[in-house]
């Protein structure tokens, strides 16, 4: 791997994090009928918010300091086992396992730094968060187990490349595909699962947990929950581009992949409401239960056609 | 083999000196010089069995009908001394502390410290004993230690209750276990355990019998489900150090167990090792279920103990599974996962149990209902449970995450073909499941009891304990953190006892080669992480102006927000709760007001209980009814129920035996 290539990623994935939600805020405009904040709107925030201080509330200890910036750290190191341009920059073994823990670690500093508050709504979405997770986790590795026995895998590089030669490996990318975009949508905080527009504190889940965080700390937040969604949209884009372009081809066509995913995004939020809360966990199994169906397939097609 | 009867003796003359010493200092001072002696003596003898991998051994005369004994230290014993000595020095060193305001009382430690070197030559005769009749005296040494240990606070009725109970189901065990060695006597005519590897390598009925029912009994000392219940009673009872050792040192007696049988067990057959995967796949996921729910912070790391057995148990069902298709790979990585977690639980569960102690001590209650705020006043004891917790949760970069991810890694890339794949694929989401499932019981249970503010005024004025409970802790936790960012080195102390389990020329290599991968990438994420943090603590620094007043939480609107308004245990597993209510059913009693100007208070209660054992008592209540019925007065007699109960099980396993 070159140093171009390290670049490319780091530029690519760096560059789209603060550019995505900027995306998917601008295709809600346009079906609302009104002209929005520009792309770049994120971005700008970011910069304003570093230029600020923060606020810390009496209740908080130096956890509630060190959180924002675990889960920064966190999130992006997991965005380096995602390839974009050609191989991805950490890629061994069971990485998925890895990624899916590091995203668990994010998680758990983001719910302890809520905790830490004392605030009543921040304690609920952190509640919220950790009992959609655990039922989001399982199907990741199941989706990671089905991937893998289909396509003889072991690492996320490379399944993400694994396409069907017959009608059960279509089956299980087209499975895949279902399970990521419910993933993106849960870990990314998007309707119908959470409204990161929400102006009802009642109703939020990730704007929840970050009520109290100002200044740099909240900047490092927004900024890990763009790359969040970087990362997952990457995930998703990497499954409909064509294998074996070159590095530079591939980087271009992940890229456009994400833009029109956010696309995506923003119309399916611009279409749907929000689901209840309770409503929540039964749209989170759907993930799960197109995960077994992938794990089933895949078992099927190991046997030959038998069962 | 001397250097191990030096430190035998070293106990035995620690705990005669405790008793008979004078004065408190002294008597805790003789209990851990000795055991200072023992563990040293033990890891110089133990160290050559690492280096080589060539067992020591023994052989001692004695008197008929006993004959000789053996003793015999191969690398798995070499592997359960190493470190089940020096954990246990350390909970002597914390008790000493701990115990300092019930000595101010009056109270003598004399006979307790004594009973702590009781328990630590108890693991010499257990992990040392080539001979059935040694392991159930070590065992039976070790199990009326840990009663004896757990009744400290004897005045109160609860708590000898739960010990009790606790002392009843480990001699259910007992039974069980004695029924199976009675059985493999009758075969090999001799107590030695190489003896009876001749009729348990033996396919046949027989053999299933037989490990189906040391499968019962070794399940019953580590508190796997359902036979957990009595764990988290006696570990919330116990004072904080002997729940430490019971759940991170003295129930790893009865994986030890398992572990020493699968050695004389041959090539197992394939339904074993699907049956040891879906057992510890239940227990990992049941006992992770459980402890969303828990009020009480030491019951809620009882059943996190039930959770890890379970993820090691997994490890060693995937072990089988390789020992039976011949895959060298699988019983690389299922029984170095599964000892690799064997060592990383006893890390960090002892020091969440430390954790716990301190805020006893500190707080004067572990009820997490009346806890918060403890991170402002304990900030040491609060940096080191996190630490403990996050490793539980197998979160990286700490020990917790190498251990699951070879677990994965065997689960998820198992090589088998078809349905048996799907199947192992499937158990990898259970450990997900449980995992994700951990992690949020650990960010509820700690942030809970240390952040935010009280929920209750507490009775105590709570502050860090002193250095002879934090020292310990801290060291768990370096230890935690080393096996985190250097997992080979974890892998390098399970290796010699891993080669073992294959036929020769098992090697650890496939191992071996993740583990280095995950070492690099936690590295990779601890050092991702404190730059981040150093800079957001230096941009912080930079902008930090003296605020005239102190800043409230930002009440959303609300002026008049109190502590009582804050996420409470209950309140945070409520969604969890909801969708698993047939597992973790909570018992509400209310009182609600009546009429329109009510003349009394309200009342609403709610606590977990635990269904397993509802049913159990229940059952126990319905058959004893049932026996007296039909036998009028056999329970007034339980010995004699017992006598008949075990009779009947060695019948049992002949019959089964002889008609195969």
């Amino acid at each position: 791997m070159t140093a171009a290539a390290v670049l490319a990623q780091a530029v690519l994935l760096g560059g789209l994090a603060p550019v995505l939600p900027g995306v998917v805020t601008r295709t809600k405009s346009w079906w609302a009928g009104r002209r929005g904040a520009p792309v770049l709107q994120p971005a700008y925030d970011l910069v304003k918010l570093m230029r600020k201080r923060a606020v810390y509330s009496a209740t908080t200890t130096a956890l509630f300091r060190v959180a924002p910036w675990t889960v920064l750290g966190a999130t992006v190191v997991a965005s380096l086992v995602v390839p974009l341009a050609g191989p991805a920059l950490v890629s061994f073994p069971g990485d998925v396992v890895f990624f899916a823990y590091a995203w668990g670690l994010a998680r758990a500093a983001m719910m302890l730094g809520a905790l830490d508050t004392g605030s009543p709504f921040e304690g609920m979405a952190a509640s919220r968060e950790a009992t959609f997770s655990t039922l989001l986790e399982p199907a990741l590795f199941l989706l990671a187990g089905g991937v893998g026995l289909v396509g003889d895998v072991d690492t996320l590089g490379a399944m993400v490349q694994v396409r069907g030669h017959d009608a059960t490996g279509w089956l299980v990318w087209a499975l895949s595909v279902v399970t990521l975009t419910v993933l993106v949508q849960v870990e990314a905080a998007r309707l119908p699962v959470d409204d990161p527009t929400t102006h009802l504190e009642l109703t939020m889940v990730h704007e929840g947990m970050i009520l109290d965080h100002s200044g740099p700390d909240l900047a490092a937040l927004q900024y890990a929950a763009g790359l969040k969604l970087a990362t997952g949209l990457a995930l998703l884009a990497a499954l409909f581009v064509p294998v074996g372009l070159p590095p530079w081809a591939a980087g271009l066509a992940t890229a456009a992949g994400c833009l029109a995913l956010a696309v995506g995004l923003g119309t399916v939020e611009s279409l749907t409401a929000r689901l209840r809360m309770r409503a929540v966990p039964a749209y989170v199994l759907v993930a799960l239960f197109a995960a077994g169906a992938a794990v089933l397939a895949s078992a099927w097609h190991g046997n030959g056609g038998a069962l | 083999m001397l250097f191990l009867l030096i430190g035998a003796v070293a106990l035995l003359l620690g705990a005669a000196a405790s008793l008979v010493l004078r004065q408190n200092r002294a008597r805790v001072g003789a209990s851990i010089g000795a055991q200072v002696v023992a563990s040293v003596f033990t890891l110089v003898a133990v160290a050559p069995v690492f280096a080589t991998g060539t067992p020591l051994s023994a052989e001692i005369a004695w008197s008929y009908p006993v004959g000789t004994i053996a003793f015999r230290v191969d690398a798995l014993s070499a592997f359960f001394l190493a470190w089940s000595l020096p954990l246990t020095l350390l909970g002597t060193i914390y008790a000493g502390t701990y115990l300092r305001p019930d000595l101010s009382g009056g109270r003598n430690p004399g006979s307790h410290v004594a009973l702590l070197d009781l328990l630590s030559l108890s693991f010499l005769l257990i992990y040392a004993a080539q001979d059935a009749l040694v392991f159930l005296l070590g065992w039976e040494v070790a199990a009326v230690c840990a009663w004896l240990l757990v009744i400290w606070s004897y005045r109160s009725q609860k708590i000898r209750f739960a010990a009790f109970n606790y002392l009843v189901s480990t001699h259910v065990g007992l039974f069980v276990i004695a029924a199976a060695f009675m059985t493999l006597r009758a075969q090999a005519h001799s107590m030695d355990f190489a003896a009876f590897g001749a009729s348990l390598s033996t396919p046949g009925a027989l053999r299933d019998v037989t490990f189906g029912l040391l499968c019962v009994a070794f399940a019953l000392k580590s508190g796997f489900f359902p036979f957990h219940t009595w764990v988290p009673r006696a570990e919330s009872a116990a004072p904080a150090h002997v729940s430490a050792l019971m759940s991170g040192v003295i129930h790893k007696a009865g994986l030890f167990g398992f572990l020493r049988f699968t050695l004389l067990l041959g090539v197992p057959e394939e339904w074993m090792g699907w049956t040891i995967l879906a057992f510890g796949a239940t227990s990992a996921v049941v006992g992770a279920l459980f402890t969303t729910t828990q009020r009480d912070l030491k019951r809620l790391l009882g059943y996190s103990s039930t959770e890890n057995v379970g993820i090691a148990a997994m490890g060693f069902g995937v072990g089988y599974l390789g020992l039976t298709w011949h895959r060298g790979e699988l019983v690389a990585l299922g029984f170095g996962a599964g000892l690799l977690h064997i060592l990383n639980h006893a890390l960090f569960k002892c020091l969440l149990f430390y954790g716990a102690g301190a805020v006893s001590r500190g707080a004067d209650t572990v009820d997490l209902e009346h806890l918060g705020g403890l991170a402002r006043a304990m900030p040491r004891t609060a940096a080191l449970f996190l630490i403990g917790g996050l490793a539980t949760a197998g979160l990286p970069p700490l020990n917790g995450f190498a251990s699951e991810f070879l677990l994965y890694a065997a689960l998820l890339r198992s090589g088998a073909s078809g349905n048996a794949a799907a199947a192992l694929i499937a158990f990898g989401a259970c450990l997900a499941f449980s995992g994700a499932v951990s992690a949020f019981a650990v960010v509820r249970a700690f942030g809970v009891a240390f952040l935010g503010t009280p929920r209750a005024p507490l009775a105590a004025v709570p502050a860090d304990p002193g250095w002879g409970m934090l020292a310990p802790m801290a060291l768990h936790a370096v230890a935690i953190a080393l096996l985190g960012l250097v997992p080979t080195l974890g892998l390098a102390l399970v290796t010699p006892a891993l080669r073992l389990f294959g036929p020769p020329g098992t090697s650890e290599a496939p191992a071996a080669a993740l583990l280095t991968n995950v070492g690099t990438a936690n590295l990779l994420l601890a050092a991702g992480i404190a730059v981040p943090v150093a800079v957001g603590l230096w941009l912080a620094r930079r902008g930090t102006v003296e605020a005239r007043a102190p800043i409230p939480t930002w009440g959303c609107g609300y002026p008049a927000a109190t502590p009582r308004m804050q996420v409470t245990a209950t309140s945070f597993a409520a969604p969890f709760a909801r969708l698993f209510a047939a597992w973790i059913p909570p018992v509400v009693k209310r009182v609600l007001p009546q009429g329109y100007f009510p003349a009394g208070p309200g009342l609403l209660r709610s606590h977990p209980a635990d269904p397993v054992e509802d049913r159990i008592f229940e059952g126990l209540g319905e058959g004893e009814k049932r026996v007296t019925d039909a036998f009028g007065r056999v329970s007034a007699e339980p010995r004699a129920v017992f006598a008949v109960g075990l009779v009947m099980l060695v019948v049992l396993a002949y019959l089964a035996g002889g008609t195969a």
